[in-house]
């Protein structure tokens, strides 16, 4: 609640959306309360993209409604483009920008005044660890600077609601660090952060809460420890295969698995742990596999049991 | 270590001063987008408006006085329309292919903003075009112009209406690479086949009456009356057809662009 006790929250009500005959998105609830970051996990294709265009006035509902505080989002695009910032997956049109003009123009043209903007851009600039970069023209930029530039770009006036579609694409590990704490930063700031994503092992420790999507409906909504409450008891079997190995027979007590590659992950019950080390240990040693790893589970396994799915391709698995 | 000024604002931005200050920003942004093009973009348009006037002396050698007249008055509405109705569009279909398009419609300024901007941007780039190969043709064939106020008007109408036709165009197809067929055919029309260069008589009939109901032949008399006197018949006509046009387009983009997938 902030204001004149007026709760800005982002409610987004049983909303779908349709393309010809696939329904995008299926009758998607979520609520993202001021402060808070909000994930969006699933899949290519689970319907995350729509869903935020819909947040964003791009694209409208078959059917649904969005509000941010007293607004409908829905039937006025326009409070929502203004209430809301965007960083699109795709790189910004920044070729011929110099990095901080970049950000000074999308500041000022999202309602910072002149002076505002420039103590923002300078604090996230140095905060980005960036300034290397500052006057460089956005054509000569790395795929992982053009990114946080246009973090920078998006939230130098933020909106209530920042929308962010993979922010740390390209971007080197300790930059990414960095582009975190301004995420959280954001939310200290009152501001709601829809976080768009489908690198699990990052959204864990960056979200406050998250939803999980495929195929255009929400699967499960919580925190990451209450997602993974379910999976206690269960561990992880982690089994990397020797190239040009067919998946060999899974034993009874594998309860899920999928493969990546080479790599074989599987659900399996903590009582089964010596088994599991046997049967792992015996593949070894038949030159099936070259290494294992047996662990606690992660929210990648809840994502793997409610998506049967890890990032798109080679896959094949059962949840 | 940063801290956000003040928590994000609750009010919604409205008014005269809310659509000056986004029609001053989208055209900083317009200006800077295009800034590595702009020299370049303003030089083609001048060699190849003068170009034009000079090339067509060295293919006929000895020019009659009326066909230099409309080639040099012709010539500066195709260097008017061609950033607006071959140029827009490509930039358009640039942004849709690589997917930058989104960003740009989530800015929150109003649509009006957006395209006004950009049709200041075509003045700044095709009038200087537009005045060089005036100059040239002046030079050139010692033509008896006859300039008045009503250039003015006839130049940000044809301008106007060619950018707003182009913007419609670009705004209402999604495959980019239609949008590039289109505009390419687009210049072949106006260069070969309309009335701009060459007198109406001179199309076989069909076309011409065509022509009449197309905005390319009234932005050619609209701005040959403002430089020439007695050349051009039924201005008032051009003036309306032109305007009826302008007008369509602007329904159509502000409905293309209101329209939400």
């Amino acid at each position: 609640m902030t204001g004149a006790g007026q709760d800005w929250s982002l409610q987004v009500r049983d909303l779908v959306k349709a393309f010809k005959e696939v329904r995008a998105n299926d009758g998607i609830s979520l609520t993202v309360e001021p402060g808070e970051v909000y994930g969006l996990l699933g899949p290519n294709g689970a319907g995350k993209s729509t869903l935020v265009k819909q947040v964003i006035g791009l694209l409208a509902p078959n059917s649904g409604s969005i509000t941010l505080g007293p607004h409908d989002l829905v039937a006025d695009p326009d409070a929502a483009r203004q209430l809301c910032s965007y960083l699109p997956q795709a790189q910004m049109p920044i070729a011929s920008f110099r990095s901080r003009e970049a950000i000074d123009i999308t500041g000022m043209i999202r309602g910072g005044d002149r002076e505002a903007v420039a103590r923002r851009r300078d604090e996230l600039i140095e905060a980005l660890d960036i300034g290397e970069w500052r006057d460089t023209m956005g054509a000569k930029l790395s795929g992982g600077v053009r990114r946080l530039v246009g973090f920078a770009m998006v939230t130098a006036c933020p909106g209530r609601v920042v929308v962010l579609d993979e922010p740390t694409n390209d971007v080197d590990p300790l930059r990414r660090r960095l582009l975190w704490q301004e995420v959280r930063r954001l939310g200290d700031a009152g501001v709601a952060v829809l976080l768009v994503t489908h690198n699990v092992m990052e959204a864990e420790k960056a979200v406050d809460r998250l939803a999980v999507i495929d195929r255009g409906r929400l699967l499960a909504e919580g925190t990451p420890s209450s997602l993974k409450a379910e999976d206690r008891g269960r561990l992880r079997l982690q089994v990397m295969l020797t190239p040009r190995v067919e998946t060999p027979d899974l034993p009874r007590f594998v309860q899920a698995h999928t493969r990546v590659g080479h790599n074989l992950m599987m659900v399996v019950a903590e009582a089964e742990a010596a088994h599991a080390i046997g049967w792992a240990q015996e593949l070894v040693g038949l030159g099936l596999a070259e290494e294992y790893a047996l662990g606690a589970t992660t929210l990648e396994d809840v994502y793997i049991r409610l998506t049967g799915d890890v990032e798109g391709a080679g896959r094949e698995g059962t949840a | 270590m940063t801290a956000l000024a003040a928590p994000p604002g609750t009010t919604l931005r409205s008014g005269p001063g809310y659509w000056w200050d986004s029609y001053r920003m989208m055209l900083r942004w317009e200006m800077t987008s295009l800034r590595m093009v702009l020299v370049i973009t303003v030089i083609v348009q001048i060699v190849s408006g003068a170009g034009f006037v000079l090339a067509l002396g060295l293919f006929f050698g000895q020019v009659p006085p009326r066909a230099a007249l409309f080639v040099s008055t012709g010539v500066l509405v195709v260097t008017l329309i061609t950033i607006g109705l071959v140029l827009g569009p490509q930039l358009v279909a640039m942004q849709k292919a690589e997917k930058t398009y989104d960003f740009l419609w989530s800015l929150p300024v109003p649509r009006t903003t957006a395209a006004l901007a950009w049709v200041t941007t075509n003045l700044v780039l095709g009038v200087p075009g537009m005045a060089v190969a005036l100059g040239v043709a002046l030079l050139r064939y010692d033509l008896a112009l006859h300039v008045s106020w009503a250039i003015v008007p006839a130049v940000l109408l044809t301008l106007f209406t060619g950018t707003m036709v182009g913007y419609a165009l670009a705004h209402s197809l999604g495959n980019p690479m239609l949008i590039a067929a289109i505009t390419q055919m687009l210049i072949f029309v106006i260069i070969g086949f309309s009335p701009i260069n060459f007198p109406a008589e001179q199309l076989p009939g069909w076309l011409a009456a065509l022509h009449r109901w197309l905005p390319l032949a009234p932005m050619a008399d609209t701005v040959r009356a403002g430089l020439t006197q007695g050349v051009v018949e039924e201005v008032t006509r051009s003036y309306l057809v032109l305007g009826a046009w302008a007008v369509a387009a602007v329904g159509v983009t502000s409905a293309v662009l209101g329209r939400r997938g």
